[in-house]
């Protein structure tokens, strides 16, 4: 459907223009650079190079000049039904040629950051690459997956999905609820809870107290909630939430204001054929379903209304067409039609069966949807990669991913590598929807532990065959736990609203104690010291607001700076740190004392040259000060900032 | 309203922006990647843009040209225009304390803007203007990059004042190490979309300090002696690529920074005294504009300066004296004192001041919640830079729900992409430019569908040539 190669006004023509008031697309907020990604593919026009293939043929080609150890890549054929199967078929019928194999320290400081969001120590570095094993990548890859640094490193990963915030722009969850859901995401993956299990208990969610920390799955529905409009803004807010994150369809949100016909109909073949009345048969699962506050009274301050927490409770009418204000368009009856019940919208469709619990059935249809295990693994893969097979990872056309029945021209499979999708979502599910299966299998391929040096020219157009490993800037709370553990100085924070117990009358919260690891922050505003300086230290590396400001990766002057000079990391390079990692080195050799410092803070050992200039500053002048130097020197190289 | 009939027709046929992609002139990739360099840039990518055989303009423009600087004030939240720039007094429910007054024939909230309402003179208030959309996130990024975020060039398009920083790249002399784009308490403030990093928002909250860890706890001599040793040790990681370009942002980042460390200029421009911040009001709107001027007295390379002021998305009670009452105070008293201090200078003359909100608000009585809700008709204000003041242009009806008289030569509704001709008009920038170094090979349009001529400056807000030789 190439009738108009342009997006048309997307949500923001016909019926929204003229609304007085409605929600917050947020969708468009955070996903301008996804839209134009998308425009193109479906158009089958080539994409441009994304931000993280740049990135990588920019700062990778300089890593080469450091350190070298090139192995060639896919030496034995994959095995049929296999990662490195699927994208060798893909490499090889494009003609283009795999990065060579990642030699044993990138491999392992690599994988140590993707699956922990941790620099390994130099001893487990030195055990790893001198350790004889043929399978010794699989085996600690395993120890990785079963470390309590997993937990919280993917704990924060689903915060980020799931959006968990004590506030957001609708609705308040306080530190309490955020608390709770937090502790929900943690408890859930430390269990390796399956996620069709953890998605079940997130829609399904009964309960009365959202502070309750038996219960915080609670929370995430309270998180969909839209002010400012009548019940069914909510019910659709909700609707999208779970639409997005759980199966990867934005465009559910598009719809629940308009059809897709004239909106839609260049960016999705699915969208474009949908209407609004099957989206909010979507949504009339979640109609019988309050979220409502409840009190709390402060018996010292009984005119304080800043006290409450939320339940779900139950509404007995079903999605009613009578609305007129809010934050979409007005809903009308169709014909006599003026109330709608639940119908599935995908998987052929499903309605709940006769006395289920609404939530319950939506639960079911969309945990047994097969588009619920591959937006899940999409999502996975697309963190791991920088790039999704389906990319932008929240933009799925159902009608254009099975190769089998493939889309009329000029639209084009979706996925770069359909039948690696749909060989991944499999073995997903026949896992048992298990997360870390999955990472097993996606770290132990030799497509994940690829270089991400280049031999040859590389095309940026071929980004999503996978041949070469795309680079990404760490996270601020992988930078700030890099520091604090490759300094050995390592901070102590008591998070207001989260270490302690919660002083809210009547309710009992507990606290979690003292945080050392900024991946075990609850949340990334505000934390750890209600907006000082090491929250702006964080801040200053773009780690969003989980609501309209996703976490971004794009770099700054203000980030030079901070490298440079902020206390966090100034303080933490001085000598005068007892036991820290320079003083530990000022009574050793000067090389002995660069090799440790480079082991501690970049995981490998200086090249010659970097051997020999560190060297040659250690021994002019003051030994203390040129070990600060030098350690700040590591801090801020670009092999430090970056994951490559 | 035969003109706002014609471009109705024209955006209906051709939604944004005019021309479809396969229709436009556009290199081949091999030229692209022969002219321009690889790849798109975001943060990290390389730097300078190649010069003019990609930048084409219609060649037929005049720009008004009479701006060195521009300070964009962002009203965030969409602010009520009938309770302030299109005051609309409705007897039984605008309070009585906006002692509503007619300055010049405007009508003004004396009551809640005394000192703006003082400097009417300086002030022309676009009146007839209409957003495209209701959305908070999607019209601040359309005002901030002057077309639909949306569309499929949205996404690559860079801020306003990234283009104006390119544009004024040239003119930045040895030794001046301000960013070209400052903003000020705006951190989620549109980007540089595909533009390199140097051209991106400056993003700083003002604090009496100063701009912060713009020193190094060793001091400055051993800072120097670091710097170079990090350069001596990371420059085979940062300005060497088989690709022929060097990581460069990365190094840019570091080189701009070290530039604005130790620096007296940085000192005096980011940092000020209680005093000055109460002369602007003591409120972070107040500190922006503050170091606003200073930043633009200091003349160190700074020629946009973006401001935001949250707050006005008033659905509730509206007119509770902690909401739009104090809100438009806090207005008054920083950008009153903006302009005085700009006029004290000198500075006004060659600064352009626009301000707005994303959209308007519900007009006539207030709603069930006693607040305003979106609304697609709304107000832009400009000062300085010879815009002749005490005047609105284009007028609305008496409950201020549409444009009755645009006041301007295309005889329609003004929109964002007018502004932001407008803007780049005033800074000698020919709004009809086209360069042919985006990364989707279709030309970027400062100006949407500017080779149709479909938006353009709103020349009427500076006075007349024939006018200004009679002496009026």
């Amino acid at each position: 459907m190439r009738t108009n190669a342009f997006l048309l006004l997307i949500c923001i023509s016909g019926p929204c223009l003229a609304q007085p008031n409605y929600s917050e697309c947020s969708f468009f907020g955070s996903q301008r650079e996804t839209y134009a990604r998308l425009a193109l593919q479906a158009m089958g026009r080539k994409v441009p190079e994304s931000t993280a293939s740049a990135l990588t043929r920019q700062v990778s080609s300089a890593i080469s000049k450091a350190h070298r150890d090139d192995t060639p890549s896919f030496q034995t054929k994959p095995l049929p039904d296999t990662i490195d199967y699927f994208i060798l078929n893909g490499l090889q019928a494009a003609s283009v040629a795999p990065a060579d194999k990642t030699d044993d320290y990138t491999f392992f400081r690599r994988v140590t950051l993707d699956l922990t969001g941790r620099i390994p120590t130099p001893t487990a570095v030195t055990a790893f690459v001198s350790d004889p094993t043929p399978n010794k990548r699989a085996i600690y890859i395993d120890s990785l997956l079963a470390s309590p640094q997993w937990v919280d490193k993917w704990t924060m990963f689903y915060g980020d999905l799931l959006q968990n915030n004590a506030t957001n722009t609708q609705i308040q969850r306080k530190n309490e609820g955020r608390n709770a859901f937090y502790k929900y995401i943690h408890d859930s993956l430390a269990a390796n809870k399956p996620f069709n299990k953890m998605a079940t208990e997130l829609i399904a969610a009964q309960g009365q107290n959202s502070f309750d920390q038996t219960n915080g799955q609670l929370n995430y529905l309270v998180g969909g909630y839209v002010t400012g409009g009548p019940n069914q803004d909510i019910f659709d807010g909700q609707t999208a939430m779970i639409a997005d994150q759980l199966l990867g369809m934005a465009h559910v949100n598009c719809l629940l204001c308009h059809n897709g016909a004239g909106h839609l109909t260049t960016l999705s073949l699915w969208g474009g054929q949908t209407t609004r009345t099957q989206a909010e048969q979507l949504s009339a699962f979640m109609a019988h379903t309050w979220v409502k506050e409840v009190k709390i009274v402060d018996p010292t301050n009984p005119t304080n209304n800043n006290l409450y927490y939320w339940s779900l409770a139950a509404y007995t009418t079903d999605y009613a067409l009578n609305t007129t204000t809010g934050n979409r368009p007005a809903r009308s009856p169709i014909g006599t039609i003026k109330t709608l019940t639940p119908i599935y919208l995908f998987n052929g469709g499903g309605v709940p069966s006769p006395g289920e619990d609404y939530r319950t059935a939506l639960a079911r249809y969309v945990t047994e949807d097969p588009q619920f295990a591959r937006a899940t693994v999409n999502y996975i893969w697309a963190h791991l990669f920088q790039v999704g097979i389906v990319d932008p990872p929240d933009q799925f056309d159902p009608m254009r991913l099975d190769p089998n029945n493939p889309p009329p021209a000029p639209w084009t499979l979706q996925p770069s590598n359909p039948a690696l999708l749909a060989s991944l979502t499999a073995h997903f599910i026949a896992s048992g929807y298990d997360l870390k299966a999955l990472m097993r299998e996606i770290t132990n391929s030799e497509t994940y532990q690829l270089s991400s040096l280049y031999n040859g020219t590389w095309d940026p157009a071929n980004q999503q065959l996978f041949g070469r490993k795309l680079i990404r800037r760490l996270w601020p709370e992988e930078i700030h736990d890099a520091v604090a553990q490759a300094t050995g100085v390592v901070p102590s924070y008591n998070i207001s609203g989260f270490s302690k117990d919660s002083t809210t009358p009547t309710v009992i919260s507990p606290g979690f104690g003292n945080i050392s690891f900024a991946m075990q922050f609850p949340d990334v505003t505000l934390v750890p010291d209600g907006g000082g300086v090491v929250s702006q230290f964080l801040d200053s590396f773009l780690r969003g607001d989980r609501d309209a400001n996703p976490r971004k990766e794009e770099g700054s002057v203000l980030q030079a700076l901070d490298l440079m000079n902020d206390n966090f990391i100034e303080s933490r390079v001085k000598v005068t740190n007892v036991g820290g990692l320079s003083a530990r080195n000022v009574g050793q050799q000067p090389a002995q004392a660069v090799d440790a410092m480079f082991m501690a803070v970049l995981s490998r050992h200086p090249t010659g040259d970097e051997l020999t200039a560190s060297v040659a500053l250690l021994q002019s002048g003051n030994k203390g000060n040129n070990l600060e130097d030098l350690l700040w020197t590591l801090f801020n190289k670009v092999d430090f900032t970056f994951n490559y | 309203m035969d003109g706002q009939e014609k471009f109705n027709a024209i955006v209906a046929k051709y939604p944004h922006p005019t021309k479809i992609h396969s229709e436009r002139p556009h290199l081949s990739r091999r030229t692209f990647f022969q002219l321009a360099g690889a790849g798109i840039t975001a943060s990290f990518l390389p730097a300078k843009l190649p010069a003019s055989p990609l930048i084409t303009t219609s060649g037929n423009v005049t720009t008004q040209n009479k701006a060195k600087n521009v300070i964009y004030i962002l009203l965030a939240g969409a602010p009520s225009h009938t309770d302030t720039f299109d005051l609309k007094y409705i007897s039984g429910t605008t309070p009585s304390t906006f002692n509503p007054t007619s300055i010049n024939g405007v009508m003004w909230p004396m009551g809640i803007m005394p000192k703006l309402g003082g400097m009417m003179g300086d002030l022309a208030i676009v009146r007839s203007m209409q957003a495209w959309a209701l959305v908070h996130q999607l019209g601040q990024t359309w005002v901030q990059i002057g077309r639909n975020p949306a569309a499929v060039l949205g996404n690559i398009s860079p801020n306003i004042g990234s283009v104006v920083a390119i544009e004024k790249e040239p003119e930045r002399t040895v030794g001046q190490v301000f960013p070209t784009f400052l903003a000020l308490n705006s951190s989620s403030g549109a980007g540089p979309g595909y533009f390199a990093a140097e051209y991106a928002p400056f993003k700083v909250t003002p604090a009496t300090t100063g701009l912060k860890n713009t020193t190094n706890s060793t001091g400055q001599a051993r800072f120097s002696e670091r710097y170079d040793f990090l350069h001596h040790i990371d420059d085979p990681l940062r300005v060497d690529s088989p690709l022929g370009k060097p990581a460069e942002d990365y190094d840019n980042f570091y080189q701009a920074a070290q530039g604005m460390m130790y620096n007296s200029a940085v000192n005096t421009a980011f940092s000020y005294s209680n005093a000055d911040a109460a002369r602007y009001g003591n409120t972070s709107f107040g500190n922006a504009c503050l170091v606003a001027k200073q930043v633009l007295a200091a003349n160190q390379g700074t020629r946009y300066i973006e401001i935001t002021q949250g707050g006005w998305d008033m659905h509730q009670n509206i007119y509770q004296t902690a909401q739009l009452p104090t809100l438009a105070g806090l207005l008054d008293n920083g950008l009153s004192a903006l302009i005085s201090d700009l006029k004290a200078s000198g500075a006004f003359a060659e600064t352009l001041i626009v301000m707005q909100g994303e959209f308007g608000r519900t007009v006539g009585p207030l709603t069930g919640a006693k607040g305003r809700d979106h609304y697609p008709q709304q107000f832009v204000m400009f000062a300085g830079a010879g815009v002749q003041g005490g005047r609105a242009i284009g007028s609305t009806d008496s409950l201020g729900s549409a444009t009755v008289d645009p006041g301007w030569s295309r005889a329609r509704d003004v929109k964002p992409e007018d502004v932001e001709a407008t803007i780049y008009s005033a800074m000698g920038i020919d709004w009809t430019t086209v360069r042919h170094d985006d990364p989707l090979g279709r030309g970027f349009y400062y100006v949407p569908n500017s080779d149709q001529d479909i938006y353009g400056p709103i020349n009427e807000l500076w006075p007349s040539p024939s006018a200004s030789l009679s002496g009026t």
